[in-house]
């Protein structure tokens, strides 16, 4: 076990992620700052936990080799749509308005259709984050919804030709493919809030029966923020506090939180609170004879004290 | 292929470091949360293949084994007052600590992958 090789070893581990990982970000089309910036910022945590002493704070990045250039021009034309979707970002409920009502979307539709391919694609991307299409082919997922979304809407009243419509509610679509069937269904017919429904249903896919709880409370319940943080884990505890407290009367608010609250109570238990000194390691062999423990550990991850050790083998010998 | 490499070395102080990092970069919207997990695999990767091949070092541990527990393949011990004995006779002791072992890539090889 050894201290003195972590600098070492996260070194080459760094080194090895960022460059291994380059032509993911060139294929997602993420600029190669910003893979930079990844490295950066990871080496100066690494440096900043001091479980071992780093010399070279932020080592000069490993010389990324450079066939950049047969990717510039993806990438320059991917950092255009990057840029033009963090725009789009801001308002999308500016552009969904529209497309509920046939004749609205029909007035609109002179301005619409040529900033529709641009601003599809952000929605898109939208979705794409909760991980539904991939990334590479988001074009070419759409064609199939056209008609049923352009009849729906012909029917309403518009007098679109199809082709027209369709390409005027292309946005729509990927918002349609995100959701369950039975959701799109439903939240057809609620015109205001079409992006928090969205993200809702979403939430339903992994939801825990809370969730589904929520739902029902309100007509809106579909206006959950997007999954980014934990906000939302902060809603069920106010309501749930001003009923039965901590009380596991209710079944588990969340999980996730419930589990710490357990590892915080055995931590608590053994009078160690705060940060455990943890080994990640795999086992070869794990034996026991009466109250004699035996295992041969390996690949190990250390963090003891506040420092890292690594080890290759471990041989553990515990009496319970 | 990826999903050939545990996942749990990104607990550790490195796995932490990155995964934060990469955190804020999606918050910030400068990446996107799957181009976040490609790295995150890729870390598995880096990471298994670097302590297999750089790290020979090997320690003794002992201690009061506190809790014991197997659960789907995935050992974890809690010991007391352990003490590493490492080959340049250095101990290293600590009130308490948690040992989270997965299955062996040997073991794995044979098994289930």
């Amino acid at each position: 076990m050894s201290n003195k090789i972590v600098p070492t070893i996260y070194r080459t581990v760094i080194d090895e992620v960022i460059a291994a990982i380059k032509p993911e970000f060139d294929e997602y089309g993420v600029a190669e700052d910003v893979l930079a910036e990844l490295q950066s910022k990871w080496e100066s945590r690494v440096i900043a936990s001091h479980v071992a002493e780093f010399e070279t704070p932020a080592a000069a990045p490993p010389p990324p080799t450079q066939p950049v250039q047969s990717h510039q021009i993806a990438q320059t034309q991917q950092a255009l749509h990057q840029a033009v979707q963090s725009h789009a970002y801001a308002q999308p409920v500016l552009q969904m308005p529209p497309m509920p009502h046939g004749t609205y979307a029909g007035l609109h539709n002179p301005y619409a259709a040529p900033g529709v391919g641009v601003k599809a694609e952000p929605l898109e991307s939208r979705h794409l984050l909760s991980g539904s299409i991939s990334p590479s082919t988001p074009q070419y997922t759409l064609p199939p919804l056209n008609p049923a979304l352009a009849g729906r809407h012909l029917a309403a009243g518009g007098v679109l030709p199809p082709g027209y419509a369709a390409a005027a509610y292309q946005p729509m679509q990927p918002v349609a493919q995100a959701r369950p069937p039975a959701q799109t269904q439903q939240t057809a017919g609620q015109s205001s809030s079409r992006i928090p429904q969205v993200d809702g249903p979403s939430y339903y896919d992994g939801s825990d029966d809370d969730e589904d709880d929520r739902a029902p409370g309100g007509s809106n319940g579909a206006q959950y923020p997007p999954r980014t943080s934990h906000p939302s884990v902060a809603a069920p505890q106010a309501s749930g506090a001003s009923t039965a407290g901590n009380g596991g009367g209710d079944e588990a608010i969340n999980s996730d939180l419930d589990d710490s609250e357990e590892d915080l109570d055995e931590d608590v238990d053994q009078g160690t609170a705060g940060e455990t000194d943890i080994v990640f390691c795999t086992y070869d062999k794990v034996a026991r004879v009466k109250n004699k423990w035996k295992c041969v550990l390996k690949d190990g991850m250390v963090h003891v004290n506040g420092r890292d050790y690594l080890f290759a083998k471990c041989t553990g010998e515990f009496e319970w | 292929m990826a999903s050939a490499y545990y996942e749990f070395y990104r607990g550790s102080s490195i796995g932490m470091a990155l995964t934060d990092s990469l955190d804020e970069l999606i918050t910030s919207g400068a990446i996107t949360p799957q181009l976040a997990m490609k790295v995150l695999q890729q870390f598995d990767k880096s990471l298994a293949d670097t302590m297999v091949k750089q790290v020979k070092s090997k320690a003794i541990l002992k201690g009061h084994l506190h809790t014991y527990r197997l659960c789907d393949d995935v050992w974890t011990f809690i010991v007391k007052t352990p003490v590493f004995k490492m080959e340049s006779s250095e101990n290293v002791g600590a009130q308490k600590i948690k040992i989270i072992a997965c299955k062996s890539g040997d073991a794995i090889d044979g098994g289930k992958k």
